[in-house]
């Protein structure tokens, strides 16, 4: 177990930043996971903690000792690989036994090992199989295996369930959640899908072309995201972001009303910044925080376009007067009927222009 | 569907006449052929007589020593030298791969008759390259072209020379087509780039290696070229001949197209005999 401390750590390739500048503490059995869409340097981030991809600026620790210059094999990682790259000529028990066998690993402690993890992920019934004849499942079994048997300090998990169906992904999502229960190792889990990440995740590091978003607990990111992007990106479906502008202050906090709507206005209680009336905002409401008619600040009138059953739940797609497209979710016995609703905003964040919270 | 298939088949009719005529028929007449005595006028059928003369003649053994020795010693070196030319063909340290690429395919492209002439012109024992090298480092002259030894290892050589880089390109296709995660994955388990190499780059490109391994038999059961060529129509004394200069010279010099015919069918049955057994041997084990 060790913890894992990234400074300042930037990749470039050639000419092109693709981290600027990561920092992060992780902690001693901590399990961490880098999300954010494709190409926002998250797998990059992974291969440089495990010495697979060079770092062009700052330090990687792990377990306070600074491995920028150590070999992959020297830091006490073990690593699971989105294509699982087994090694296809071998057995299960082969793949799981080949780093200890050729490292010279006395073989009762190579077999001891072997049998632990195969025990661990219920594979033991597979030993013998090459990896083509296993199913997509069982393969990042073994895969996950290979790592365990290393008893490495720290696990890293790049886009490990990418490759399964949803089902599967499913079940394996839990497998792996009970594995870092069991074990108690820190692990690193990269992937794009923000469900996995609220999921599996103690913390979440939200990435976003190389820049470091949000970091924090899963419900945190959703409950207080700081930035537009944090907000959209975590929570199915995503937030709606309404143009408004802000037209005063009282009491309670600044007035907002919403572009394109009559005299549609909310009270934002913010504490760490007075905008400027008249200055352009952007009003983000989750699909579950829009209530009946009356139920909240203000009421919107919005025309449906499609209705998604989902069973206890329905999502509605909805178009306010302004033309913006909004979800909106209701209990399946409070679907509407008609093609065009009023609903009420019950709960909101506010975002500047650039993008950023308004607290 | 039946219509579909028609029409099919008439498309295809120019060349499947085309490859019965000259493909076919060739083959089902030569065979017909190595069972006739085709020195007299008219030709009779007589299944001995070339059969027959085969099992006992000097000459198709020594061709047959020939060509088995070159298959015995030049094939695993070529492939040996091939695996070592794809290794460093696919080093991320390696600049200008293209050009490298290019310049070990090259030989196969240079024409028959012009690489023979330089290796003739190399091998030479007064002013050949090959001896004037040898005598700089203190060795002596090899008279490449009298000597049966030097003979056939010239004619290895030159083998190798021309097909290596060929096996190169293919083994090297075989190698990208390894996914590279599989060799992080034993990086990450403390694996050697050495042991990588033998439990895990060798395995995988199995079926690639055993592909040119097939290939070069086949292509070393008909070696021609470089004993009529090089060594001047298998010399010295026939001490390179091999069996396509044994069906040429009985063929096409002495006319003799029915124990021609029978040379021919024994280098196919070899190469298919030893190709069989290639395979059987490397088959994999469930």
């Amino acid at each position: 177990m060790a913890t894992v401390t990234l400074s300042n750590v930037v990749k470039r390739f050639g000419a092109f930043t693709v981290v600027h500048g990561a920092s992060m503490d992780i902690k001693d059995g901590e399990f961490v996971v880098f999300v954010g869409p494709s190409g926002c340097g998250k797998s990059t981030l992974l291969r440089m903690v495990a010495g697979l991809e060079d770092i062009s600026g700052g330090d990687i620790a792990i377990g306070g000792k600074l491995v920028n210059d150590v070999e992959p094999a020297e830091r006490g990682i073990a690593m699971v690989f989105q294509s699982y790259a087994l090694y296809p000529h071998m057995s299960v028990e082969q793949n799981l036994s080949f780093g200890l066998r050729m490292t010279g690993n006395p073989k009762a402690d190579t077999d001891r090992r072997v049998k632990r993890a195969a025990e661990i992920l219920r594979i033991s019934e597979l030993m013998e199989r090459r990896p083509k004849k296993l199913s997509g499942g069982q393969r990042q079994r073994v895969a996950i295996g290979r790592a365990i048997v290393r008893e490495p300090q720290v696990f890293l998990f790049d886009e490990p369930l990418s490759n399964l169906d949803a089902e599967l992904r499913v079940q394996m999502r839990v497998e792996i959640s009970r594995l870092h229960k069991e074990l108690g190792a820190t692990m690193i889990y990269v992937t794009h899908d923000q469900t996995e990440a609220m999921t599996l995740a103690d913390r979440i590091v939200v990435l976003r072309a190389g820049h470091i978003e949000q970091i924090g607990r899963p419900l945190d990111l959703y409950d207080n995201p700081d930035n537009l992007f944090v907000a959209g990106f975590v929570g199915s479906p995503k937030m709606n972001f309404i143009k408004a502008h802000i037209v005063g202050q009282d009491a309670r906090g600044v007035v907002v009303e919403l572009a394109g709507q009559d005299n549609a206005r909310i009270v934002q209680p913010l504490t760490d910044v007075t905008p400027e009336v008249g200055s352009k905002v952007i009003v983000g409401v989750r699909p579950e925080h829009f209530g009946g008619a009356g139920e909240g600040d203000t009421d919107l009138v919005v025309a449906i376009d499609v209705i998604e059953h989902l069973g206890g739940t329905s999502f509605l797609y909805a178009r306010t007067k302004n033309g913006e497209d909004v979800v909106i979710q209701r209990d399946a016995a409070k679907v509407p009927t008609t093609s065009e609703i009023t609903v009420s905003i019950r709960k909101s964040y506010l975002f500047d222009e650039k993008g950023l919270r308004l607290r | 569907m039946r219509n579909r298939n028609a029409t099919a088949y008439r498309f295809l009719t120019p060349y499947l006449l085309i490859f019965a005529i000259f493909w076919v028929w060739p083959i089902i007449s030569s065979f017909i052929i190595s069972f006739q005595a085709t020195r007299t006028v008219p030709w009779r059928f007589a299944p001995s007589f070339n059969w027959g003369r085969l099992i006992g003649d000097p000459a198709f053994f020594n061709a047959l020593k020939n060509t088995l020795l070159i298959l015995v010693i030049q094939v695993p070196v070529m492939i040996a030298l091939a695996m070592v030319m794809a290794v460093l063909l696919n080093s991320p340290l390696l600049k200008a791969r293209g050009l490298y690429r290019f310049a070990f395919f090259a030989p196969v492209v240079v024409g028959e008759v012009a690489y023979s002439a330089v290796f003739r012109l190399m091998f030479s024992l007064d002013f050949g390259i090959v001896n004037k090298l040898l005598n700089s480092i203190g060795l002596p002259k090899i008279d490449w072209f009298s000597n049966v030894t030097p003979a056939m290892a010239l004619i290895m050589i030159a083998v190798t020379w021309r097909w290596a880089g060929y096996n190169a390109i293919i083994l090297l296709a075989g190698m990208q087509s390894i996914p590279e995660d599989v060799y992080e994955a034993a990086t990450l388990d403390r694996v050697s780039k050495l042991k990588q190499f033998f439990y895990i780059t060798l395995p995988l490109l199995k079926p690639v290696i055993v592909f040119c391994l097939v290939l070069s038999i086949i292509g070393t059961m008909q070696l021609f070229t470089e004993p009529f060529l090089i060594t001047e129509r298998g010399g010295p004394g026939g001490g390179t001949e091999t069996l396509g200069l044994l069906l040429y010279r009985q063929g096409f010099r002495s006319l003799n197209f029915g124990y021609a015919s029978a040379v021919a069918y024994t280098m196919a049955g070899l190469a298919i005999a030893i190709t069989l057994l290639q395979l059987w041997l490397t088959r994999e084990k469930q």
